[in-house]
């Protein structure tokens, strides 16, 4: 992957104030998703605030595609749309009297026509699941709508990365859980993801690489499971040790071995803990994991298909397969870590259903081949649109099991 | 906040999707018989009829209704009171002499220049609201665009009314911050605390200023801000109606105008 945004020994200071950036370096690859992660004025708003161009270093040089980022306004113009910023306190990004107003800002002052303005802030509303939404004005919508509709005023702009300073601020667990899944979905479908947080839980699972911050310089730099590791470096930052990592190193330390590869998630977890007790919790006769398109058509009404199954339950990945199932009237059980906690109903011999869309029905074969080739498990995954596809599991080996009527 | 109320009712009027300028003529229509008719007639009727509209097919709440009229309806009673005293002409109706030198009548004249700014009052409010309560202002903002108000005119007027609702619930958070530590328990405590709030106020606002710059910065701005262009199309089913009741008012207000004339 090429390298989409880099920084060269970064400084700036505040006017009449401290030096808030103390020479930082590093780089991010295309397609990426990175959290900045430091406690309170460790730099990250600012730091941030310099992908963009909103604050200009003192010296060193950020580069955008390996080109020095330049200050006058036609450059700024070009940065601006290609690396969109999503401020923390989404009132104070929502500028216009409306929703379709605001989404459509960016585009219009990009001079789109006013056909392409339509289809921009059609398409942005879409993917953040504002549909309906256009003619709302902004103090009426929820915390986590206006934070919707913030991101797709970005959106609207088609950059090729998305910076988030805080996203989860202020937001309940539930619509927390929601945003982070849309910045999985937005990743997904190609774009740099770049978030700042103080909250390790989040940033842990979530990220690709941490990049720990304090005082304006960069403590370390790697993947979650060692940036978050090093207990000396957790507590210099004023941040704590990500629970799932705190509690794989209490097992190690009383002896149980643990993987090179620490957990990530409750997965992971209890993957470990079972070849711990030498799979004796292992359920012989995994269940079935099923997966919809709601892209595609399918034959029969998925209400009456799931009913029709005892003991199933059903997820939506991605905001549109939430929507259907909103539409559909159907009770999800999972709406985040959804692929994951399939897996681990799987595992439990009981089977489930995913809903999701086109761009999304492959990570679900991805993520469940690699959780069965790391475990040494079948689970079997059965696609429901493609009428002709056959059922694929997880190992090549294992036969392969019918679309049976133990559901 | 009655003034979110009123913009989240005019979301919610079941005319909310009518052509703006349908209900404008309807308003601005009523508005005017009514400030021209020289009986209480005309005002009276319009103020009825667009009442009753608002509230059964309108469906807006009728005590919100009743709330919002109660504001124009006292002031209205006391200036008529006043009115009723000041002005003359016909017969003596009641006299009253609280103090030997002071004598205060009501006569026939006072009576029906009383009624009259009474009725006045009452019809040119309901056609008000009748606009506050079913158009909200997004779609007015709109109507000016197209009727070429100064675009940056509009701009302003956008920026504001998407602030004034941020600044008044940050006036109302400091406001309760202050009164949960007894900010306003003596008349000279209240004075700080109100100036305090003011204060915070004006810095917050000038940050927020300096944040919409960034916001707007950080999408590109160009100097657009872009309309919402949706308007509901002008329907016949609903501007007919309107066109036909007004016409109706009218001729009301002609027989009124004639029998006046002849009267007088």
């Amino acid at each position: 992957m090429s390298v989409i945004l880099e920084a060269r020994d970064i400084r700036y200071r505040y006017p009449g104030s401290l030096e808030a950036i103390k020479g930082i370096s590093f780089h991010i690859r295309q397609g990426e998703k990175i959290a900045f992660v430091g406690p309170n004025g460790a730099g990250k708003s600012t730091l941030l605030q310099m992908f963009n161009g909103m604050i200009c270093p003192d010296s060193g040089t950020i580069l955008f595609n390996n080109e020095p980022n330049r200050y006058d306004s036609p450059s700024l113009r070009q940065l601006r749309k290609r690396v969109g910023y999503v401020i923390q306190n989404p009132d104070r990004q929502i500028i216009a009297p409306t929703v379709y107003q605001d989404v459509a800002f960016g585009p219009a002052n990009l001079r789109y026509d006013e056909q392409a303005i339509r289809q921009a802030v059609a398409l942005a509303l879409q993917h953040v699941g504002l549909e309906g939404f256009e003619r709302r004005p902004p103090h009426q919508l929820s915390g986590g709508e206006k934070k919707r509709v913030a991101i797709a005023g970005v959106l609207a702009m088609d950059p090729d990365v998305l910076v988030f300073d805080e996203p989860t601020s202020g937001l309940d667990p539930s619509g927390s859980e929601d945003l982070m899944e849309l910045l999985d979905e937005l990743n997904h479908e190609g774009k740099t993801v770049i978030i700042s947080t103080h909250d390790v839980e989040l940033a842990y699972p979530w990220a690709n690489r941490a990049i720990l911050l304090l005082d304006g310089r960069i403590l370390q730099e790697d993947v979650p499971d060692v940036a978050f590791g090093n207990p000396d470096h957790v507590r210099r930052a004023h941040l704590s040790v990500p629970t799932l990592l705190d509690l794989s190193q209490e097992l190690g330390r009383r002896g149980f071995a643990q993987p090179e590869r620490k957990p990530r998630s409750v997965l992971d977890m209890i993957n470990i803990i079972e070849n711990l007790l030498t799979r004796s919790c292992g359920n012989s006769n995994p269940g079935t994991i099923s997966v919809c398109d709601i892209d595609k058509a399918f034959d029969t009404p998925l209400a009456a298909w799931i009913s029709s199954r005892q003991n199933l339950a059903v997820g939506a990945m991605g905001t549109r397969a939430k929507q259907r199932a909103s539409q559909e009237q159907l009770t999800l059980e999972f709406t985040y870590g959804v692929i994951d906690k399939c897996i681990l109903r799987a595992l439990r011999g009981q089977n489930s259903l995913i809903l999701t869309t086109s761009s999304m029905a492959g990570r679900v074969v991805t993520r469940v081949e690699a959780y069965c080739q790391e475990s040494g498990t079948a689970i079997t995954v059965i696609p429901l649109n493609t009428t002709n596809d056959s059922p694929i599991t997880g190992l090549a080996n294992e036969e392969v099991k019918e679309n049976d009527s133990s559901y | 906040m009655i003034e979110t109320n009123l913009d989240s009712v005019a979301q919610q009027s079941a005319f909310r999707h009518i052509n703006t300028g349908t209900k404008l003529i309807l308003a601005l229509g009523s508005l005017i018989l009514c400030l021209i008719s020289p009986s209480p007639v005309v005002p009276l009727i319009s103020g009825i009829v667009l009442s009753l509209v608002l509230i059964i097919p309108g469906r807006t709440s009728p005590l919100l209704y009743r709330e919002l009229l109660l504001g124009p309806a006292i002031f209205a009673i006391m200036s008529v009171v006043i009115l009723l005293f000041m002005l003359g002409g016909g017969d003596v109706i009641w006299r009253f002499n609280p103090v030997p030198s002071v004598n205060l009548t009501i006569t026939e004249g006072s009576l029906h220049e009383g009624l009259l700014v009474l009725c006045r009052v009452f019809g040119c409010s309901v056609s008000l609201f009748f606009i506050a309560l079913t158009t909200p202002m997004t779609d007015l903002f709109n109507g000016m665009k197209r009727i070429g108000i100064p675009i940056e005119l509009i701009d302003l007027m956008m920026i504001i009314y998407r602030y004034i609702f941020i600044l008044i619930d940050q006036a109302v958070e400091i406001w309760h911050a202050q009164v949960m530590r007894l900010g306003y328990s003596r008349p000279m405590e209240s004075i700080r605390s109100f100036s305090m709030l003011c204060g915070m106020l004006f810095i917050s606002t000038w940050n927020a200023g300096e944040d919409l710059i960034h916001a707007m910065d950080c999408r590109c701005y160009d100097g657009i801000i872009p309309s919402l262009d949706q308007a509901e199309p002008v329907q016949m089913r609903s501007l007919i109606p309107v066109l036909l009741y007004l016409a109706g008012l009218s001729g009301i207000l002609l027989v009124m105008t004639t029998r006046v004339v002849v009267l007088s």
